[in-house]
């Protein structure tokens, strides 16, 4: 990487502190962020799985919806149905194109207050959820990411750990949104994540979130980077924006329609969606795992008799599993229990579809 | 970064070590860290001829594949099977238990047009 490209990424409140504990930075989504720490991807994995980690993930987005017509405007943008949760809650929703009915985006809602809402978008992505969401009159939206950071605390001792930092922020209910105030900082928790594991993600303003990262590690939590981040929602078999999402790809073929709410009204792209639904997918995710170490990988082949017949879309090696998974689209007619192969670049792995989670919750 | 005084090392940072007339080859410390947790050595088979530069193994990490290379020109001799269990040796001692294959080089030359240590570092230190 020059140091051209560097200057341009940004970086997180918490850059100095990932620095001083050694972890090697990469370019993602637009910011400079941490890869793995000293112990490396497979040790913050496992910690994971049997412990707790934190990732910082302040590189995800925060837009601020606020106003009397704001719940009627995330109604009419994106595909999920608020009116099945309430203010305090959290839910996963997707941002679709007008035209084809793929997913622009995927995007956690914390419902904060009846009529604020933030709304969390990937890094890449935040300019793009601001625009679709802007010009509505009787709502603000403000891009907050600059003033925040967000902590990810996961994993089974998460909660247990976390409640020596603060107890309310421990105790916050599975897709539940709070406030809570930490040395005099006005913060907010939700019980969301991106691993699989239990887990609470923090939102800590800027200036007081390094002390927050501090009090964290300090409570027994291992620091975890991207990596770790990815082979973990891998074994967890949830979607990564720009592989199992993206422009081109619609819920219904990643195998979530049920992110799509069909009677709560019309909603952005819902007609090209409901097309797609009636005359049938012409592929679909599925989740595979393959023969041995060896990892298959992203854009790699699928073959059914020798036949290429599928891609795959994310594909690493298992550290619980200790084999290879995959998730790959492929022909509808692709049932779980069919036997694929993988290409990796000439020798095919042999591989079957199972269905997913890769690995449950420890 | 560790670049032993007693190694060769080729500018797509493998090893070599010429030991009664066998080369050992492996990766650098500088590969290894480069690549993050090893999960997967494809080694040469025995017998196999190789000439210099060609490819001869794949490691693969949690984060990318690379493309090992023959730093010297000759037979594949003896291949390090522990690796099929342990690739995380390449990570914890690449110069030692982490080795990957032992070459009966064609032309014992090619070890001397290898880097020398300080040549390896300066390229690493670019």
């Amino acid at each position: 990487m020059s140091d051209e490209t560097s200057h341009a990424l940004r970086r997180s409140p918490l850059d100095r502190a990932h620095r001083s504990l050694g972890a090697k930075m990469v370019p993602f989504g637009g910011w400079e962020m941490p890869l793995s720490y000293a112990e490396g991807t497979l040790a913050e994995h496992n910690e994971c799985r049997h412990g707790a980690v934190a990732f910082d993930v302040s590189h995800l987005g925060t837009v601020r919806v606020e106003g009397s017509r704001a719940f009627e405007l995330l109604q009419q943008v994106f595909t999920n149905d608020l009116s099945r949760i309430e203010p305090g809650r959290a839910q996963y929703t997707h941002l679709l194109d007008p035209d084809d009915g793929s997913v622009l985006d995927d995007i956690i809602v914390w419902w904060r207050s009846p009529e604020v809402f933030d709304v969390m978008p990937n890094a890449s992505n935040t300019e793009r959820v601001t625009g679709a969401l802007e010009g509505t009159a009787g709502v603000r939206v403000e891009d907050v990411t600059e003033s925040r950071a967000i902590v990810a605390i996961q994993g089974p001792d998460a909660r247990g750990r976390l409640a020596s930092v603060h107890a309310v922020a421990a105790t916050v209910g599975r897709f539940c949104v709070a406030g809570f105030e930490w040395n005099g900082a006005e913060c907010v928790v939700a019980g969301t994540g991106y691993t699989g594991e239990d887990g609470v993600e923090c939102a800590i303003p800027a200036e007081h979130a390094e002390r927050f990262w501090e009090a964290v590690l300090e409570a027994g939590v291992k620091p975890a980077g991207l990596g770790a981040r990815d082979t973990l929602r891998l074994e967890a078999a949830l979607p990564l924006h720009g592989h199992e999402l993206g422009p081109g790809i619609t819920p219904l073929q990643a195998g979530l329609g049920w992110v799509v709410s069909w009677d709560k009204g019309d909603f952005r792209g819902r007609a090209p969606l409901l097309a797609e639904k009636e005359r049938g997918v012409r592929r679909r995710l599925r989740a595979l795992v393959t023969e041995g170490r060896r990892p298959p990988r992203a854009d790699q082949a699928v073959l059914r008799n020798g036949e290429v017949v599928g891609i795959v879309t994310s594909g690493n090696f298992s550290p619980v599993l200790g084999h290879g998974i995959a998730l790959a689209f492929v022909p509808p007619d692709v049932e779980v229990g069919d036997e694929l192969a993988v290409d990796v670049r000439g020798t095919p792995l042999s591989a079957r579809v199972v269905k997913p989670p890769f690995v449950t919750k420890h | 970064m560790n670049v032993p005084d007693d190694l060769r090392y080729s500018p797509d940072h493998e090893w070599a070590r010429l030991v009664d007339g066998v080369v050992r080859v492996g990766i650098t410390d500088y590969a290894q860290d480069a690549l993050g947790d090893v999960v997967y050595v494809e080694v040469p088979e025995v017998g196999a001829t190789v000439a210099a530069r060609d490819k001869i193994s794949e490691v693969e990490s949690t984060k990318s594949v690379s493309d090992i290379y023959a730093p010297v020109s000759g037979t594949i001799m003896a291949v390090n099977t522990e690796l099929a269990d342990h690739p995380e040796l390449l990570n914890e001692d690449p110069y030692g238990e982490g080795w990957i294959c032992d070459i009966s080089p064609s032309d014992p030359s090619e070890v001397d047009a290898l880097l020398d240590p300080d040549g390896y570092r300066a390229l690493i230190e670019e």
